[in-house]
């Protein structure tokens, strides 16, 4: 789906947090119990985050299409009953392609408080992807 | 979704009205009915007035701190109903729910200024104005004010008055829109919630006869309204004539002037934002654009590509960028203009009647209309249109863009889009409307700042929202002192 607005973009930002949160949740065994509870949090907060600039970022609507976002382009195969060491790919695949999904939208969305959130977002996908590798190393 | 027949709200109750006479509210992007509305009674005016009154007494005397306190359990319902309400306000009005979204955001936005009354309240002093003699001036509330609300803006347009009415200690009436009721008759739930007691806010439905009984109710020491410039002249003189405050905002035909040093990648979407944004519905809203010189050709071209692009629809669709207009009789209105346009000579140039909205037979839609060749004396150059219709009128240069935006009789808004200081300080100086944007296709007062227009775009003097809300809503009174 084309995320031509604000809304939709937001809506589509929500969602990817929500399937890391339902993820982590069903992937939490083992050795990777403990990082993806906290990676889990993590969300939540995400999720309040993008909620809050849903709603106060919309002072100045751009009616001009938001042009070349499109939904299709960010999925990922999440399978939370693989084995450990397909999680620990999985969650890594996770976070680039959040981490992608940010830094695509932010350079496009034309709204500079909602631009700096996504970019610091996009920031922190690649420190979770550095404590999913940290989790591997402690245990080797 | 179904809201069922709305219900008033009065000294704390819930209401059934007796009225007999009903009005259908529709969803406007599918015509279907989703609620009914009564028109009130006189007598069901009074029994709201009169439980005004009888709590404003106490009411006023409670704490500024303490009536701040109740703005704050407010602002906390409504953030965390916001999405309820925002969707609520899409089904009763069309428009988008990023535009619903932005519209509740700006009424959370005056509840957290009004929460501010125990400063904002505050008088001042003089000692010694003669030997031994002080003087101070304070503010008190002066009773009983209503709200005659607009379509457009259901929800937010109450709250540039309300939260400051009560705030200060008033007590307070809405009279919502009988086109689009459904929000406030949701925030007054919350309202409810908020534990006011009872009487300091009342929710009465209806049209003209409710509205009339208000007017003339010697209970009532002010009212504040939105909407057209008749209506609006209408309330202010009765008002006035039944010894009441009154602050009427009226219509609008907004100018964009776009002089040829402008940014045009960033002006285009600015326009089209202003233009056909709530589908054309707001006071707020360009409806003219005056292209200045050299602006004119890489303007219009541009401004019709990108106005043809805007995906039409359902609001509650989040990839839909601008939804259907209000009500049947608004979409006929505008259709009319649109015709009158064709007759008076103007070039159609983006033909929004052609949109079709598929699986939504029964909406009310109009797609984004463009008209070139508009010249000054038009009627589509000088009524009020509301909905999204833009015309483009080339002028040779600043002063006869200046000429132009002087000779229409409403004075709401105007903006300039130019990358020179020089004419933006110009602009600000001579025009002759309420709200100026200099690169801002849309020049709305954060709830801090004053909001009203000029010449036929508003009739009072104390304008809504910020600090003239306050004043609107106290007396001064001041006492001087001397102690024997």
């Amino acid at each position: 789906m084309e995320l031509g607005t604000f809304g939709a973009i937001l809506r589509f930002a929500i969602q990817l947090e929500e399937l890391a949160v339902a993820f982590y949740e069903a992937a939490a065994r083992g050795r990777l119990e403990e990082p993806f509870r906290m990676l889990r949090q993590g969300c939540g907060r995400r999720l309040q985050r993008l909620e809050r600039a849903r709603r106060e970022g919309v002072a100045e609507m751009i009616l001009e299409s938001i042009r070349g976002l499109d939904s299709n382009d960010y999925g990922v195969a999440l399978d939370p009953k693989a084995d450990e060491a397909a999680l620990q790919r999985q969650a890594v695949a996770l976070e680039e392609m959040m981490g992608r999904f940010y830094r695509d939208a932010a350079a496009k969305m034309p709204i500079p408080e909602i631009s700096r959130l996504f970019r610091q977002l996009a920031e922190e996908n690649e420190k979770r992807k550095a404590e999913i590798a940290k989790a591997d190393d402690s245990n080797r | 979704m179904s809201y069922g027949t709305l219900k008033n709200y009065i000294g704390g109750e819930w209401l059934a009205s007796p009225s007999k006479e009903l009005l259908d509210v529709h969803n406007p992007a599918t015509g279907q009915v989703i609620a009914q509305v009564p028109l009130s009674t006189v007598q069901e005016v009074n029994g709201a007035v009169a439980a005004a009154k009888v709590a404003f007494q106490e009411w006023r005397e409670t704490p500024p701190m303490v009536r701040a306190r109740h703005m704050f359990r407010l602002k906390a319902l409504l953030e965390e109903h916001f999405e309820d309400l925002a969707r609520t306000i899409v089904q009763e009005h069309g428009k988008i729910i990023d535009e619903a979204r932005g519209e509740v955001r700006r009424a959370i936005e005056n509840v957290e200024v009004a929460a501010g009354v125990p400063s904002l309240m505050m008088g001042y002093n003089a000692e010694d104005i003669a030997a031994g003699i002080d003087e101070t001036a304070i503010l008190q509330p002066v009773g009983v004010f209503c709200c005659i609300a607009p379509f457009n803006f259901p929800a937010m347009v109450p709250f540039w008055f309300m939260p400051y009415a009560i705030a200060c200690g008033n007590t307070y009436i809405v009279k919502p829109s009988e086109v689009c009721p459904v929000s406030q008759n949701r925030l007054f739930a919350l309202l409810d919630e908020a534990d006011l007691p009872p009487g300091v806010v009342n929710l009465v439905n209806g049209a003209k006869g409710t509205v009339d009984a208000l007017l003339t109710h010697p209970d009532v020491a002010g009212v504040s309204f939105v909407g057209s410039t008749p209506v609006a002249r209408y309330i202010y003189a009765t008002a006035t004539a039944h010894g009441k405050r009154a602050q009427c905002q009226a219509g609008a035909k907004n100018c964009l002037v776009v002089m040829p040093d402008a940014v045009l990648e960033r002006t285009i979407p600015n326009i089209l934002t202003s233009a056909f944004g709530t589908a054309g519905q707001r006071c707020l809203a360009g409806s003219l654009v005056l292209a200045v010189g050299g602006a004119y050709e890489p303007l219009r071209k541009q401004l019709v590509e990108a106005a043809s692009r805007i995906k039409v629809g359902d609001g509650l669709d989040e990839t839909v960028q601008m939804g259907p207009v209000a009500s049947r009789r608004a979409l006929e209105r505008i259709l009319g203009y649109v015709e009158q346009g064709l007759r008076e000579g103007a070039e159609l140039v983006l033909d929004g009647r052609e949109v079709r909205v598929e699986g939504y037979a029964g909406g009310y839609f109009i797609g984004p209309t463009i008209f070139d060749r508009v010249r000054p004396e038009m009627i589509i150059a000088r009524e009020e249109i509301f909905g999204p219709v833009l015309g483009i009128i080339a002028v040779a240069d600043f002063d006869e863009a200046v000429a132009v935006i002087e000779s229409i009789p409403y004075g709401n808004a105007a903006s300039l889009f130019t990358t020179s200081g020089k004419w933006a300080r110009e602009f600000g100086y001579r025009v002759h409307c309420g709200n100026i944007g200099i690169n801002i296709g849309i020049a709305a007062p954060i709830a801090t700042f004053p909001f009203a227009g000029m010449r036929s775009s508003f009739f009072g003097d104390l304008h809504g929202q910020g600090r003239d809300a306050i004043q609107f809503f106290t007396d001064r009174k001041v006492v001087i002192t001397r102690w024997f």
